[in-house]
C-alpha cells in the first residue's frame, strides 16, 4: 500500500533519510522503531509531503506522491497524527474534529459516528476547548481528527509521548480495534515498546536513515535482541 | 453639543471605512503572513471602478456593486501572478506589494490622469440631525460598512469556511495535512480582503476627491489601527476606532496637520502601553 524506494531526505544540507526502502502492506499495523534522530519523524513528514525527498520515490497505492502538496496527499487517503499532536488549542473538540473533514469532498464532510465508539471521552467534551484537555485526551482527539477524514493509511508519530501509561494502553487498544474493524493500515512511530506490543503486528527498525531490520511482534516476544540492538533498552 | 453629534457621525464614517480596509489587511496578514502594501490601491481601484461605471453611462449603484467584484478579481490575479511566489519570504512580500502599489498608481495616472475626479452624491438628500442638515448618503455609508463588518465576522466565526480559514491561520501545515486546500483558501481570502478594500473605496468615492494618491490616506491609518489595536478582526476594529476617531476630531478642532501629530503620538503611546494591541491587552486581563 505504501512503498518507499531509496528515499533520501533531510533538512537543509543534512540528510536524515539515506536511501530508505520500506513496504507497508494493506491492512497491517506496522511499528517503526529506532533511537532518536534516526529519521522516523523525517520519514513521516516526507510521506505527508511536508518534506521533499532529494532522491527516491514514495508510492501510495502504486501512485507516485512526488511533488504533491500535503492536502493532496491527505485527500488521497492518508491520515496524519504528528508528534506533539498539533491539535488546534483554541478550537473546541467538535471544531477540531470538523477540521479533519472540511477539506474532504462534499459527500464526506460529516464526522463518522464510529469515532465516538473508539474514543467516548470526546463525545462528552465536544464543546470543551481542546487546549484545556489533558495530554492523553488531546492525543485521542488528534487521532480521532485524523480518522474523521476516513483515511486508508494512518501515520501515527509517537502517540505515547508524554502520556500516562494507563491511557497509553487505552489508546493502543482503541487503535487496534479501529484497525481491525475498518481494515485500516497503520504506520506507527513509537519508542514505547509496550505500546508497540499492544497494537502492532509488524516491526521495522530504523538506524542511520535506513531500515536495518524487519520482524514482527510475535518474533520479538520470543527474542527481544533487536530491541536491545536498535533501541538500547 | 449638536456640533459634537455631527463630528461623531463624521468620525464614524471615517472609522468604518478604515475598519473595512484594516480587516482586509488583517485577514491577508493572518492567513498568508503577507503585509500588503498595495492594499491602499485596492481602495483606490474601488473608487475608480465607480468612476469607470459612471463614465460608461451606468449609475453609481451599479458601480458600487461591481467595484468589490472587480477589485476582488484584480486581487485574485495579483495573488496568482505575484504574491504566491513570495510567500515564505516575509520581507519580499513587503517589497513586492509595494511595487504593485506603485504599478497600480501609475497605471491609474496613465489611464485617468493625475487630477482629482468626483462622482456626484448618489442620494442628494439631507436629513435634519440636531437642527442641522446632514447628508443621508453619509448615513448610508455607515449602514453598508456595518453590514459588511457584520458579514465578515459571521463569515469567519460562524461558518465552516471561517473555521477552515482560522485553522489555517492557527497551523497552516497541520490544516494542509488534514486535507485543507490551502492554495485555494489563500486565493479566496486574498480576493476577499481586496474586495473589502474595493468596497470601502467605492462607497467612500462620492464624499471625497478621487485621485491616484488617495489609497495612502487609508492605508496608513489602517496600518496604525492594526498596530494600536492588534492583528485580529476585533483588534482592527478597536484600533480603527481610536485612530480614525482621533484623526477626525483633531482635524476638526484644529487642523489636519495637528491631527497627524495627534494620531502618530497616540500610536506611539499605545504601542508603549499595549505592545500586543488593545485587543491583546484586553484578552490578557
Amino acid at each position: 500500500m505504501l512503498t518507499l524506494e531509496g528515499v533520501t531526505a533531510g533538512y537543509g544540507g543534512g540528510r536524515v533519510l539515506q536511501g530508505i526502502d520500506l513496504e507497508i502492506a494493506a491492512g497491517t499495523v506496522t511499528a517503526l522503531l529506532g533511537r532518536n534522530g534516526m529519521g522516523k519523524t523525517t520519514l513521516m513528514k516526507t510521506v505527508m509531503g511536508l518534506l521533499r525527498p532529494d532522491a527516491g520515490r514514495v508510492l501510495f497505492d502504486g501512485r507516485d506522491l512526488a511533488g504533491r502538496k500535503p492536502y493532496e496527499i491527505a485527500n488521497s487517503g492518508i491520515g496524519y497524527v504528528p508528534q506533539g499532536r498539533e491539535i488546534f488549542p483554541d478550537f473546541t473538540v467538535a471544531e477540531n474534529l470538523l477540521m479533519g473533514v472540511l477539506g474532504k469532498p462534499a459527500n464526506r464532510r460529516d464526522i463518522p459516528g464510529g469515532i465516538f465508539d473508539s474514543f467516548p471521552i470526546l463525545k462528552e467534551r465536544l464543546d470543551q476547548k481542546a487546549g484545556t484537555m489533558s495530554g492523553g485526551q488531546q492525543q485521542q482527539l488528534a487521532i480521532a481528527r485524523a480518522l474523521a477524514g476516513r483515511p486508508r493509511l494512518l501515520l501515527l508519530d509517537e502517540p505515547s509521548e508524554g502520556i500516562q501509561p494507563s491511557i497509553v494502553h487505552e489508546i493502543a487498544a482503541a487503535m487496534r480495534a479501529v484497525a481491525e474493524r475498518d481494515g485500516l493500515t497503520v504506520l506507527v512511530v513509537e519508542q514505547n515498546v509496550e505500546m508497540v506490543f499492544d497494537m502492532a503486528r509488524d516491526c521495522a527498525f530504523i538506524e542511520n536513515g535506513r531500515v536495518a531490520e524487519r520482524t514482527d511482534v510475535a518474533a520479538l516476544r520470543r527474542d527481544d535482541a533487536p530491541l536491545h540492538r536498535y533501541l538500547s533498552v | 453639543m449638536d456640533q459634537f453629534l455631527i463630528l461623531a457621525l463624521d468620525a464614524s464614517n471615517f472609522v468604518l471605512a478604515i475598519i473595512l480596509v484594516a480587516m482586509g489587511l488583517v485577514i491577508i496578514f493572518g492567513l498568508m503572513n503577507v503585509i500588503n502594501m498595495a492594499h491602499g490601491e485596492f481602495f483606490l481601484l474601488g473608487a475608480y471602478a465607480v468612476v469607470m461605471v459612471d463614465s460608461a453611462g451606468g449609475n453609481f449603484w451599479l458601480g458600487l456593486l461591481l467595484a468589490p467584484v472587480f477589485v476582488g478579481l484584480v486581487g485574485l490575479v495579483l495573488e496568482e501572478a505575484v504574491i504566491r511566489h513570495v510567500y515564505h519570504r516575509f520581507l519580499d512580500t513587503i517589497l513586492a506589494t509595494w511595487g504593485l502599489s506603485i504599478f497600480i498608481k501609475q497605471a491609474v495616472v496613465l489611464i485617468f490622469g493625475p487630477a482629482a475626479m468626483t462622482v456626484g452624491d448618489p442620494i442628494d438628500v439631507t436629513v435634519e440631525i440636531a437642527g442641522a442638515p446632514y447628508p443621508v448618503y453619509r448615513l448610508f455609508i455607515m449602514g453598508v460598512s456595518l453590514a459588511v463588518i457584520a458579514f465578515t465576522f459571521w463569515l469567519f466565526f460562524r461558518t465552516r469556511f471561517g473555521l477552515t480559514a482560522r485553522g489555517v491561520i492557527a497551523n497552516r501545515n497541520m490544516a494542509s495535512c488534514l486535507g485543507v486546500n490551502t492554495r485555494r483558501l489563500d486565493r479566496m481570502t486574498f480576493a476577499f480582503g481586496a474586495a473589502l478594500a474595493g468596497l470601502a473605496g467605492a462607497v467612500m468615492a462620492p464624499i471625497m476627491g478621487i485621485d491616484p494618491q488617495m489609497g495612502m490616506g487609508f492605508l496608513v491609518p489602517a496600518f496604525l489601527a492594526i498596530l494600536v489595536g492588534g492583528a485580529g478582526l476585533a483588534g482592527a476594529m478597536a484600533g480603527a476606532t481610536v485612530i480614525g476617531g482621533a484623526d477626525t476630531v483633531a482635524a476638526n478642532l484644529w487642523s489636519p496637520v495637528v491631527a497627524q501629530i495627534v494620531v502618530f503620538s497616540m500610536a506611539i503611546m499605545a504601542i508603549r502601553l499595549f505592545p500586543r494591541g488593545i485587543a491583546g491587552a484586553w484578552r490578557k486581563r
